[in-house]
């Protein structure tokens, strides 16, 4: 029929052309319904509760002379700071930039103030309408101004409890690097036991923060578990393709005048990539021999092997290093937040705490690669640069904590910190269930030297974290 | 191939040097620009740059500086459009009602009042709070007679729910506005005979009536003794507190409505000048509430229904509408302050100043804030300059 051919064609035309117009017609209604529900018509058919104001108190700090209150409008109307008060007494004040602020908007409330250092205050921020919200501090302490000496005493906390640590620990590294395939597993594992419990603690403190200092319209948990979970996919996709495109070059490199074309070396690498992490690597090879048969292709898979067997425990290490890295950025956050708080007074016990806690992270980044053979003189210029990406955040951590404290970045760094070290130990496990098939010994994943080791390990943590 | 570590290696340091020098410079930038609000952090004297300055009220006090909106109810006036009264003309304003004289020569007395509970009205600087009424103010207007007059108060319900009129004083039991509900755009006469003398609060008696009471419907009744008391200054005082987040504490403590209001509005008085004060105490939520008066006594007269006063003092405790006459006069000119000595209450607002002038030596000075000390150390003399009065400013 002809008609109905001219509707088939006319129907083949709009799958090929419409898409675009289609896309946009959810859109348009969309964006129609809205206008609706934002004119004076919608709203009169929707508003039926009376929207509440919400002042939030993020940070209060103690200058000389005067208290400032940083607050973030958290309701759903533009609301109007209209009175200050110190322990529920009404009190001079300032809202800076205005005392107008917008959905979201924040403003620093300033309080000429002759408070007394380690007193406990409450400080109150009263709305045009009469409502009070109002946050409590422990212990007023002077908060750190960021001038050179500030900084300098951040920075040599920052080494202190950061860079120094993680130095020692890697100084286990040739003791490692003798141990027996049992006890080898044992401190892979132990290594495992520590970050998870790092990995745990830093969702903890995220979760407390979240309910101290951050409003609820931030919805903290679920950012935290957001930025965790992704962290932790795009770290791990990064650290696989990083090793996959370090084998790929070493390879190539290796053979560029043995073979002719590097593509079909490229298939090669592509087509076990998936199975490299997971399984065995005798199966690879085995898997692959069969893919072809050619002496000059088995070379090179002998050789992707052996780098494979080189590069993998360099990338968790490294891997484990910005983890740990990560982590400590946070923890530096929390000394330098906690200082500017007022709420810790530092003391030597303290860093001790932190030393001990810090000093096993060094263990971790050496454990995985201490079996490799390297020169030693490269392992060790390795061993100080992964040692230094480890500790050093610590002090960039204290900085802004100390200086720019926001409860929505420490609860951002804090996750993302959580969602790399959830990946190194993922990676790492992998690793161990890989050296526990190759070992002579056992053929489980889960072998008394594994148990010990991640029990030992969450220990440790526990235990060294009791100074802090 | 281990340059690919190192490169990761390199980014991450790149990555956090750059965070590092983001925040240093951020922290720098932040430093500079702000540089002027930031040294006033520290700064205790007041600066020259057009910047408004906070704090100061109290000798030794620390001051700041900002460019931003200052909040300070004791120093800023309430927008006299949205204020819930005009302390400066309740001080002074006694109603004595439309005057007519029956047949028996008795005087009648014929007053109106409007209850309202739909007002919204600013209660503090910025703070506006659902007040209920008697004539659109809290306090309501105060209602005066002599012992004996007739008193006709017309009471007209304007509100949303049931209100009424309680006096307290004798009169029959009808009149007592306990248990005839005026509905809304309901109207009643309340009509007794004045007596005995003294000063008494009138308040709505409907329920819940804390809720009634503490939104604002009440006010002051006087009756005078058929024997005038001696001529003085006179003015009338009550303390009451806002409870503008409904949590049954008060955010605001106050006398005659505004919290401050006589603290940059002193009250002129006259040196040697009898001043006789009519104070009720309508606080709600607070067990007590007093009134300390600086440098000098006053004769207190409970309830005012004596003439002989009970005490010579300085301080006057009151119970939930409790109320009493105070008489005083000050021997030397100056400021002096008066408020709760329940300092939370002073520090939310409770307390003003009166300031004495002394006729003969007066000079009229233009700052309305009066900050310069009380004594003058250079010429060893009190300082006399008065604050201008303001009246005409709500």
């Amino acid at each position: 029929m002809l008609s109905g051919d001219k509707n088939a064609k006319a129907g083949k035309h709009i799958t090929q052309k419409a898409p675009m117009i289609l896309a946009f017609i959810p859109i348009v209604v969309l964006a129609a319904m809205i206008i609706f529900l934002l004119s004076p018509y919608g709203q009169s058919l929707i508003n039926t509760g009376i929207p509440l104001p919400q002042v939030t108190i993020e940070k209060v700090e103690f200058h000389e002379n005067q208290i400032l209150a940083f607050i973030r409008n958290t309701g759903p109307l533009e609301v109007v700071v209209s009175q200050a008060d110190v322990n529920d007494r009404i009190q001079s004040a300032a809202v800076e930039p205005s005392s107008e602020i917008p959905r979201l908007g924040e403003a620093k409330v300033m309080i000429p103030f002759p408070w007394i250092p380690g007193t406990p205050y409450e400080i109150g921020i009263t709305t045009s309408d009469g409502t009070r919200f109002s946050k409590s501090v422990e212990a007023a302490a002077l908060a750190p101004s960021p001038d050179a000496n500030q900084a300098l005493l951040f920075t040599s906390l920052g080494v202190y409890v950061g860079v120094i640590p993680v130095m020692i620990g890697l100084m286990w590294y040739p003791y490692i690097r003798r141990i027996s395939i049992g006890k080898y597993s044992f401190f892979l594992s132990l290594t495992a036991g520590l970050l998870v419990f790092l990995g745990i603690d830093a969702l903890l403190e995220v979760n407390e923060i979240v309910n101290q200092n951050l409003a609820a319209v931030f919805n903290g948990q679920a950012l935290s578990v957001l930025v965790t979970i992704s962290s932790f996919v795009v770290l791990l996709y990064t650290s696989e393709r990083l090793t996959q495109r370090a084998i790929e070059r070493a390879v190539l490199n290796q053979n560029s005048h043995s073979l002719t074309s590097s593509s079909s070396v490229k298939e090669l690498v592509k087509k076990p990539e998936k199975t490299f992490t997971q399984k065995q690597e005798g199966e690879i090879y085995s898997k692959s021999a069969k893919v072809s048969s050619s002496s000059s292709t088995q070379e090179v898979q002998i050789q992707m092997q052996r780098y494979q067997q080189l590069l993998k425990p360099l990338t968790i290490s490294m891997m484990i290093a910005i983890g740990i890295g990560l982590h400590n950025f946070g923890e530096g956050l929390a000394i330098g937040a906690a200082m500017l708080l007022g709420e810790v007074a530092l003391s030597t016990f303290l860093i001790v705490g932190f030393t001990l806690h810090n000093t096993t992270e060094g263990l971790a980044i050496v454990a995985p690669i201490a079996k490799i053979e390297r020169s030693r003189r490269m392992m060790i210029r390795r061993l100080v640069m992964m040692g230094l990406i480890a500790g050093v955040p610590t002090i960039a951590g204290t900085w802004i904590g100390g200086f720019l404290y926001s409860p929505i970045a420490a609860v951002i760094f804090l996750s993302v910190g959580a969602g790399a070290i959830f990946q190194v130990v993922y990676s790492l496990i992998s690793w161990i269930s890989h050296h526990q098939k190759s070992g002579p010994s056992s053929s489980t994943f889960l072998s008394g030297h594994v148990i010990a080791g991640f029990i030992t390990g969450l220990l440790i943590m526990y235990l060294t974290g009791l100074f802090v | 191939m281990p340059r690919h570590l190192l490169l990761i290696g390199l980014l991450t340091f790149i990555g956090t040097s750059i965070i590092v020098i983001g925040v240093i410079s951020g922290v720098y930038k932040d430093f500079i620009l702000n540089s002027s609000s930031d040294n006033s952090n520290t700064v205790i004297s007041r600066s020259n740059n057009s910047d408004s300055s906070i704090g100061g009220h109290t000798p030794g006090y620390p001051i700041g500086d900002t460019s931003g909106t200052v909040i300070d109810p004791i120093e800023q006036v309430v927008d006299s459009q949205d204020s819930v009264v005009d302390p400066e003309k309740y001080l002074h304003e006694f109603n004595y009602g439309r005057v007519s004289t029956l047949p028996n020569g008795t005087t009648l007395r014929e007053f109106t009042l409007v209850a309202s509970d739909q007002l919204v009205k600013e209660v503090s600087p910025g703070v506006s709070y659902n007040v209920w009424t008697f004539n659109g103010t809290v306090p309501g207007p105060t209602i005066r007679a002599t012992e004996g007059d007739i008193v006709r108060i017309n009471f007209v319900n304007n509100g949303s729910m049931p209100h009424s009129l309680h006096t307290h004083g004798i009169h029959p039991a009808e009149m007592d506005g306990v248990f005839e509900m005026i509905s809304p755009r309901g109207k009643f006469t309340y009509e007794f005979v004045a007596e005995p003398f003294g000063v008494f609060p009138y308040h709505c008696h409907m329920t819940p009536l804390e809720e009634h009471i503490a939104h604002g419907l009440y006010g002051v009744y006087i009756v005078d003794p058929k024997t005038p008391r001696p001529p003085a200054d006179e003015m009338v005082m009550v303390m009451n507190g806002y409870d503008t987040d409904f949590d049954t504490e008060n955010n605001f403590y106050t006398v005659n409505g505004i919290p401050y209001y006589y603290m940059h509005h002193p009250i002129q008085i006259e040196k040697d000048k009898p001043v006789r004060i009519y104070l009720v105490n309508m606080l709600e939520f607070d067990p007590l509430n007093n009134l300390h008066l600086h440098a000098n006594m006053f004769n207190y007269y409970p309830s005012g229904t004596n003439l002989q006063p009970d005490e010579l003092t300085d301080i006057v405790s009151l119970n939930q509408a409790e109320r009493g006459i105070m008489e005083f006069e000050y021997k030397y000119p100056g400021k002096y302050m008066f408020h709760a000595h329940k300092t939370e209450f002073a520090e939310k607002g409770w307390m003003g100043t009166f300031f004495v002038n002394d006729k003969s030596t007066t000079t009229q000075n233009s700052s309305r804030i009066d900050n310069s000390p009380f004594y003058d150390t250079l010429n060893n003399s009190f300082v006399t300059r008065a604050p201008e009065t303001d009246g005409g400013r709500l």
